[in-house]
């Protein structure tokens, strides 16, 4: 009964979400910005600072972790470590894509179906409460992966459009992959999770605006924390992050139900 | 067979009392109508027998389910219509009822049902329009289509014509009584005294506590005596004297040329009394029963109430 429920709400939702102008416009506009705006960095750094930006300790640091981690990077001219660096690091880039449609979307999936009145009408029908959480998140979150994995895409090609197709075997590692399809599934439930929890907990479509900030500092922080090379992001350790945020993913939802006041929904918003 | 049953159900917000000690039952096949002022505790006491928020003392029992404890399977046997229609607005009514039928285990082919009940108030025709360009009324009906589609055992009605047209009002009431007929329980909360005098078997007036629980004709004996007025072609002192001489005449009064009496047994005297005054040279145009409003019952009611707390 539960996958019918869940399915049911999924429906919805997409149907909802792409029929909405301002939604559908997150959704694909988000990941042109995010992947164009990295590219457009790579681009000028590698054009007009070019090797020079390895002289910084920052990038120094960070070089010598990717080489201990790649170390085929070693064998490189300089100014393809630094792309070969700039490369790696945009793939915790890719992060943000569901981050930031989760804060626009999520946020407002409670609060709308508060506002409108359908929510206690929802109430009254034997759905669960995680039932509706989860398949609320999950509708924002499977397009937001859908469209990161296609950005991931597009960067690929336009690496080898760019005539940087040479690196792109020092890019696409094992890494990449455990980036892609474990980390940012796991990331982007566990953003959508926090965005329909803040949803449901707020009184106004302000008050879930302001909770959604907040889902975007901890992506923030790993993609600084991979910049700034405190911590080079290995296979393992994504592996084991991945594991971590998954386990938070399944912890978010249990919290995301006990914090969902059923009762109060039904008698403040009427 | 009782479908609803509540004992000592209460609820308090703080340290608001919302619903004191409700104690009733309702049978099956029955229609209720719940009264009583705004704040009186009806919206509440509609959501704790429906599952949605909990008493906080004493409980309830609705088609076999308890109502604090086994919530999902209460909603798969009961229908609520909210104050509040509640629909997407950028989805089209058949879509929007789909949506909600999903979650019925009983109905295998939520399509088949919506078209069902579409076809049943009329909305089919508009059943690929979005609900945002729908009217109130239509909206009524729809979400009295939503709380029936599984069919259910009880069915709850929160002021279900309030805002209406007569129009759209008159429509949703014909349903009502067509869902009756049918034989569904319906508990029926309006602050329309006419409506649940003309759709309901029995009447409850509820102000935070249960003030009276009876039919239309019983509340009104509770504070009027039934009394018999009969119409004269003209006033006629003769005839007023001979029914003041009836044994079984109680009290007469004359109100221009109708006499207003008060039997022993109305129903059994009533042949008698016209007898006599026909054979006293009255000449009667009709005989009836002065029907007092419910209204003034539940003034009475509510009025007393207030007394006592004050």
């Amino acid at each position: 009964m539960s996958r019918r429920h869940i399915r049911n709400i999924l429906l919805k939702e997409w149907v909802l979400l792409f029929t909405d102008p301002n939604s559908a416009l997150v959704i694909v506009l988000v990941p042109f910005l995010v992947v164009g705006q990295a590219i457009l960095y790579i681009w000028l750094a590698f054009r007009f600072a070019g090797e020079s930006m390895l002289t910084t300790q920052v990038f120094q640091i960070a070089l010598q972790k990717l080489v201990a981690a790649v170390p085929g990077v070693a064998q490189l001219p300089g100014n393809e470590q630094l792309l070969v660096l700039l490369l790696s690091q945009f793939t915790f880039f890719l992060l943000l894509i569901p981050t930031m449609i989760a804060m626009t979307v999520s946020t407002f999936s409670i609060v709308d179906e508060k506002l409108s009145g359908s929510l206690e009408a929802l109430l009254a029908t034997p759905v669960k409460t995680w039932e509706l959480l989860l398949g609320k998140a999950l509708a924002g979150a499977i397009p937001a992966l859908v469209m990161t994995w296609i950005s991931a895409g597009v960067l690929l090609l336009v690496i080898s459009a760019m005539g940087w197709g040479d690196v792109s075997g020092f890019v696409v590692t094992p890494g990449w992959f455990l980036t892609l399809f474990l980390l940012t599934p796991a990331i982007a439930i566990l953003s959508f999770m926090m965005g329909v929890t803040g949803s449901s907990r707020a009184r106004d479509p302000r008050g879930a605006q302001n909770t959604a900030l907040l889902i975007i500092f901890p992506v923030l922080a790993l993609i600084g924390i991979q910049v700034t090379g405190i911590v080079w992001f290995t296979p393992t350790l994504i592996l084991l992050l991945a594991l971590v945020i998954g386990i938070a993913d399944f912890v978010s939802l249990r919290a995301a139900v006990r914090l969902f006041r059923r009762e109060s929904i039904v008698v403040q918003w009427r | 067979m009782a479908i609803i049953e509540t004992f000592d159900l209460s609820r308090n917000f703080g340290k608001t009392i919302a619903v004191e000690d409700l104690t009733l039952t309702v049978e099956a096949g029955e229609i209720l109508g719940f009264l009583g002022p705004n704040g009186a505790g009806k919206t509440t006491t509609i959501r704790m027998l429906a599952g949605m928020i909990a008493p906080t003392k004493g409980y309830a029992i609705v088609a076999d389910h308890r109502t604090d404890r086994d919530v999902e399977q209460l909603h798969e046997v009961i229908g609520i219509l909210t104050e509040t229609p509640g629909f997407y607005s950028r989805l089209s009514a058949k879509r929007n009822l789909e949506y909600f039928a999903g979650f019925y285990s009983s109905i295998q082919s939520p399509s088949e049902q919506v078209e069902k009940y579409l076809k049943l108030v009329r909305l089919w025709e508009r059943c690929n329009d979005r609900v945002g360009t729908f009217s109130k009324g239509m909206k009524h009906r729809l979400a009295l289509v939503r709380a029936l589609l599984h069919e259910p055992k009880v069915l709850f009605l929160d002021e279900p014509t309030a805002g209406l047209d007569p129009e759209a009002a008159t429509e949703v009431r014909e349903m009502i009584r067509r869902l009756g007929k049918e034989g569904h329980t319906i508990f029926l909360s309006t602050h329309n005294l006419n409506e649940a005098e003309m759709l309901c078997h029995r009447i409850a007036v509820l102000h935070t506590r249960l003030l009276a629980l009876d039919t239309p004709d019983l509340l009104r004996r509770r504070f009027f005596r039934r009394q018999i007025i009969v119409q004269l072609e003209t006033s006629e002192t003769k005839v007023t004297d001979v029914a003041k001489g009836l044994p079984f005449v109680q009290e007469v009064r004359e109100e221009g040329n109708q006499l207003i009496l008060e039997l022993t047994d109305s129903e059994r005297n009533r042949p008698e009394l016209v007898k006599a005054i026909v054979e006293a040279g009255g000449r009667v145009i009709t005989v009836s029963e002065k029907q007092y409003p419910l209204e003034e019952v539940y003034l009475r009611l509510i009025r007393e109430e207030e007394g006592n707390e004050s």
